[in-house]
């Protein structure tokens, strides 16, 4: 810099006559000896300095004011302040931008009066300027252009002022008012004593204009930074200029906060111990007031001296001490009335169990005092809105969880169940009570967020052990349930099985009844689970009262099913009140519906309770909705508690179907395949009952594991899906999942169950087709007149060739009747119980071992002419039979079938007919071929009458030579 | 390399052509020769020395001094730069008595720092002369730092009560 610098600070000295000759000289010396720091390490140094130094620094030199008027520098102060707003600064200088670009079209549109002036004073060589601006015009051009512009507009101003004229100019830069003002007022303010009040809001009234910067700071230096070094110099509290001119506490507080965010931009040598001692008297400040605002508390002078000491310690700092004093003195942490003992929810209850009554009213009578104090803390703090909240904490703190933790320490020693209906009773009341205050305007949050964060705050400490809990009390329940229910079923003899068919004629109208009444209960709020005593209504109706009762049901549930089930047993013909009046569920309306129809099903499902019970199935799933009824109060916590409140009750559902599933449904299905596989027709005594035993046990049971499975589906779709708990969508949720392996359990059950069930069936046609066809049905001639068809009515219709009094029918054979009913019964049985598609693969299978049945039946008779009618009608009931069930390709086989009866009609003159419709493919639609209706022609009665004739017809070239 | 690296010495050499051996760690204080050593190599740096052109010996002595002393300090964060308009903190009372020389010796150390990258130096540096010209009169601002008044009597009248704000009163 040295040479240049100098050969500019002589040109620069000359025009300047004050400058001698002498001092030009003397600095040309010190260059030479000193060196010469360059401008980088100058405005470090600045940095360095205090803000009076700065300034004096700016009067050296033109550079140097350059640098020190820097606008960054000034920026940085008022930004340390927090009295800096970037946006506000962007705002106005786009503004002035557009009126620049405006005023610049104006000027050079009009020429009329005053258009010289204006362009003048944009261009910055204004004519009559002030001769001390004029230079300073020039060399400022460099700066930000809208701090430059902003500069010219003051002076321009300060030049109407001096001059008082050019009105219209003064219309066209009319924001030079603005400018005007701020620097009218920058110098009242310098005299703190003629306006006290435009010190106390400087902080506040500055500014963001690029440009201005320094001119802003300048304003709030001016006005504060008397008082500051005055209160760091001060010796006592007395002393300082701040308790001196200003007289009430109120402005002294404003002046002391104002002092504190001043000492923020204070960053020269030795701020520490400043702002330390701004602190101290800050401090000493502060518990005067608070000490006055303690003595009003005491005498409870709410709109007196709390109200004004509040406030002023809130213009101070916010208040805090005063809230702290508030909450940390306030009676009702020590309320008689308030303080209840907890332990009444378990002292006013039954043994092991508990009532909500007492905290409920322990709720109440805290949700009154406290919106009471919502009031009062209203008419003392000007920020009501944080002090309330604060101050529902310390309830929350002090009070709740004070009541709540001993009461749930104690519940859980003495029974599990009572614990878990404490935790989530207490929390439903807890949130509702914190929905219910009245907090003051103002709060930085909505009251639901802040009642769910106070709330989690109560129960986290508990939450973990609940949730686990929960999960093992309902897992030890349903296991229990089932166990207790596998032990009766052990006791009695599993041999006593029996059945109602008469029960079943219309079972899917019952299932979809019951499941009716069953998805009413369950959609019906926990309220209406089955209570075992009827308590007085609740007043608040709120779903928490429920609870106690659905558990209480749910754990006398166990007792109640045991007994029960034990008098059914040993009659199982019982009437349904009987039942009934054992069923776990007596109580109100519908629940008293559901009950009457379980009942109902399980009396009539009487055959299968060995296998498993619906009425174990439907208290699961009672517990487990009982269980999610009180874990889905905490899922509206939301964050991590919702979370894991939602996970516990997925797992409460997966441990629902895994019990269900494995531990009941399963094996049940398990012991009548194993039933079904041992089933030999030739043991059982009486096959009078139109069923086979096992099979029809197993097949009621398929249809009670749909009615389970059904069951679970409505469950979830109303218990998790409904309320958000488990998505649908999601293929991976574990609620989901589960149901899925649970409805893929039961599929395979039945499908296992079917396969045995058919070769059952089946043994069950060929015992009845060998032991009840007589020989005389299709051949009557045989016997003899003595032994007439018991079973026939006497119904002669047809001219017998046969000699004697053979009855004769054309009606089919009973042997025919009873396998269609067999068999039909059978399968319609599982109409509706299982999916479309298997039961079209078990009718299949179903027929096409019939026809195989049948077939091979017929080779073992012996069929006459007259006996080819009744042969006739029982295939054609056999076809009729088949038809309904709308099975094309099985149709086809009876079709043969029923055209094959026929050539027992033919006479056996016409042998040679006969010959050809054996030999005609076609008419058996190629399910025989001529072969096996050769064979089955064997089997007419005067087959070695007519065989010859048969055989030369057949194969006509032996005929001719024979 | 790295297990001598703290016995590893470093050859600088001042415009005046002295050298000066010291610890690498010591020279590495200043970044400029911390770079130049990463980017020519240790084998480079031990065979010859660093020339220093702009330092001259005294002053080149008294910076290696500062290092010395200042050896195990934390090493400095290049996000310091952007904040520089932080709180001054107090000069240590070592460096207070290290920098008690006079103007000439001072503004060179100023100077050396800056050329050679030794930010805490330069910054220990900067707020000694800030120290030394708080309260002084723009006059004696002016002869401190060799500045030359070009100012108009008017414009010196103008600065002053535009900012009249700022007087100590």
């Amino acid at each position: 810099m040295s040479a240049p610098t100098r050969r500019a600070a002589a040109a620069a000295g000359a025009p300047a006559p004050k400058n001698s000759i002498l001092q030009t000289l003397q600095a040309a010396e010190m260059i030479d000896t000193k060196p010469v720091l360059p401008a980088e390490i100058l405005s470090t140094i600045l940095d360095y300095l205090p803000v009076a130094d700065q300034i004096r620094f700016a009067r050296t030199s033109r550079r140097m004011r350059e640098m020190v008027y820097d606008d960054s520098r000034w920026v940085a102060r008022l930004r340390s302040m927090g009295c800096w707003d970037e946006a506000e600064a962007r705002r106005r200088f786009e503004d002035v931008m557009r009126r620049r670009r405006a005023a610049s079209g104006a000027g050079r549109g009009s020429v009329s009066t005053g258009a010289a002036k204006t362009a003048g004073a944009v261009g910055g060589i204004g004519a009559p300027a002030a001769a001390g601006g004029n230079n300073n015009n020039n060399n400022r051009q460099s700066l930000l252009f809208d701090a430059g512009l902003e500069e010219e507009k003051r002076r321009m101003a300060q030049q109407q002022q001096q001059q008082q004229q050019h009105e219209q100019q003064v219309r066209e830069m009319s924001d030079g008012f603005e400018t005007m003002k701020v620097a009218g007022t920058a110098h009242t303010q310098q005299d703190p004593a003629t306006d006290p009040e435009a010190l106390l809001q400087v902080i506040k009234n500055a500014r963001s204009v690029r440009g201005l910067a320094r001119q802003e700071y300048g304003k709030i230096y001016g006005a504060l930074a008397p008082f500051y070094r005055d209160l760091v110099l001060a010796k006592t509290h007395t002393d300082p200029l701040v308790f001196k001119v200003f007289r009430d506490p109120e402005r002294q507080a404003q002046m002391l906060a104002n002092l504190r965010t001043f000492a923020k931009s204070d960053w020269a040598q030795g701020w520490q111990k400043r702002e330390e001692k701004v602190d101290a008297m800050t401090g000493i400040f502060e518990s005067a007031v608070l000490r006055e605002f303690e003595q009003g508390y005491e005498f409870w002078d709410v709109d007196g001296r709390m109200n004004k000491y509040a406030h002023v310690l809130a213009l101070l700092n916010g208040s805090s001490a005063a809230v702290e004093l508030f909450i940390q003195k306030h009676p009702i942490f020590s309320d008689r009335e308030v303080l209840a003992n907890s332990m009444d929810c378990v002292n006013q209850a039954l043994a092991d169990s508990i009532t909500l009554e007492p905290s409920r009213r322990f709720f109440e009578v805290l949700t009154h005092k406290v919106n009471e104090q919502a009031g009062i803390i209203e008419r003392i703090f000007p920020n009501p809105g944080h002090v309330f909240w604060t101050f529902v904490d310390k309830v929350r703190e002090d009070i709740i969880t004070e009541y709540a933790t001993p009461l749930f320490d104690e519940t859980h020693e003495r029974s599990i169940p009572s614990y878990l209906r404490a935790i989530s009773g207490i929390f439903e009341q807890t949130l509702q009570f914190l929905r219910s205050l009245t907090p003051p305007k103002g709060a930085e949050k909505p009251q639901e967020l802040l009642a769910k964060e106070l709330a989690l705050k109560v129960f986290e400490p508990h939450l973990d052990l609940y949730l686990q809990d929960e999960i093992d009390e309902f897992t030890r329940q349903a296991e229990h349930e089932v166990g207790e229910w596998e032990k009766k079923l052990s006791e009695q003899d599993a041999s006593v099985e029996s059945f109602y068919m008469g029960n079943f004629t219309n079972r899917q109208a019952d299932k979809k009844d019951f499941l009716t009444s069953f998805k009413k209960v369950v959609m019906m709020p926990v309220t209406v689970l089955p209570t075992t005593f009827a308590l007085p209504s609740f007043p608040l109706g709120s779903p928490f009262a429920s609870s106690k009762p659905a558990a209480a049901a749910a754990s006398t549930n166990g007792t109640n099913t045991l007994q029960g089930s034990r008098s059914q047993s040993p009659a199982p013909g019982a009437p349904p009140t009987v039942d009934r009046s054992a069923s776990p569920l007596p109580g109100k309306a519908t629940t008293d519906e559901l009950a009457a129809k379980a009942a109902l099903m399980t009396s009539r499902l009487e055959g299968i309770k060995s296998l498993f019970s619906i009425e174990v199935a439907l208290s699961l799933v009672h517990a487990a909705k009982a269980s999610l009824g009180r874990l889905a109060v905490f899922i509206q916590l939301g964050g991590q508690a919702g979370g894991e409140a939602r996970e516990q009750c997925e797992a409460i559902f997966v441990a629902l179907l895994r019990i269900l599933g494995n531990q009941h449904v399963k094996p049940g299905f398990d012991r009548a395949v194993a039933h079904l596989s041992q089933y030999n027709p030739r043991e059982v005594s009486e096959h009078d009952k139109g069923g086979v035993a096992p099979l029809v046990t197993f097949i009621e049971l398929v249809n009670v594991g749909d009615l389970i499975s059904q069951m679970i589906d409505v469950f979830y779709e109303q218990q998790l899906a409904g309320p958000k708990i488990a998505d649908r969508n999601d293929f991976l949720d574990p609620a989901g999942l589960a149901k899925k392996k649970f409805e893929q359990m039961l599929d395979e059950s039945v499908a296992a169950g079917l396969n045995k069930g058919i070769d059952v069936l089946m043994d069950e046609v060929e015992y009845i087709c060998a032991t009840t066809q007589l020989p005389t049905d299709y051949n009557p001639g045989a016997a003899g007149a003595t032994t007439p068809d018991p079973s026939s009515t006497s119904f002669e219709k047809h001219a017998s060739k046969a000699p004697g009094t053979i009855d004769m029918d054309i009606g089919p054979t009973r042997t025919a009747q009873r396998i269609r009913d067999l068999v039909s019964s059978h399968t319609s049985m599982l109409v509706g119980s299982t999916d479309k598609s298997m039961l079209d693969v078990f009718n299949g299978e179903v027929g096409l071992r019939l026809f195989t049945a049948v077939c091979k039946h017929l080779k073992r008779q012996r069929v006459s002419t007259e006996g080819a009618i009744k042969l006739i009608a029982d295939m054609n009931l056999y076809f009729e039979y088949i038809r309904t069930l709308k099975n094309q390709d099985l149709l086809a086989y009876f079709k043969a079938l029923r055209e094959l009866s026929q050539i027992y009609l033919i006479d056996a003159r016409h042998a040679k007919e006969m010959a050809t419709i054996i030999a005609d493919g076609d008419r058996f639609g190629g399910i025989f071929r001529a072969e096996e209706v050769y064979e089955y022609a064997e089997r007419r009665a005067d087959w070695y009458q007519v065989r010859k004739d048969v055989e030369r017809a057949m194969y006509g070239l032996e005929c001719c030579l024979m | 390399m790295s297990r001598d690296k703290n016995s590893q010495k470093v050859t600088l050499t001042s415009n005046e052509g002295s050298t000066i051996e010291v610890d690498r760690v010591v020279a590495e204080r200043s970044m400029l020769i911390k770079n130049l050593i990463e980017d020519l190599g240790d084998d480079a740096i031990a065979s010859s020395p660093i020339p220093i052109p702009n330092v001259n010996d005294p002053v080149l002595r008294k910076v290696v001094e500062w290092c010395e002393h200042h050896r195990n300090d934390a090493a400095q964060s290049a996000d310091d730069d952007n904040d520089n308009r932080k709180k001054t903190t107090d000069i240590d009372e070592w460096d207070q008595k290290f920098m008690q020389v006079d103007q000439e010796m001072l503004f060179e150390i100023i100077l050396a720092a800056n050329y050679l990258d030794i930010k805490a130096l330069l910054d220990v540096g900067c707020k000694t002369v800030a120290n030394m010209i708080k309260g002084k009169s723009p006059e004696d601002i002016r002869k401190t730092f060799n500045i030359t008044n070009d100012f108009t009597p008017e414009e010196e009248e103008q600065i002053r009560r535009e900012n009249e704000w700022a007087e100590d009163r």
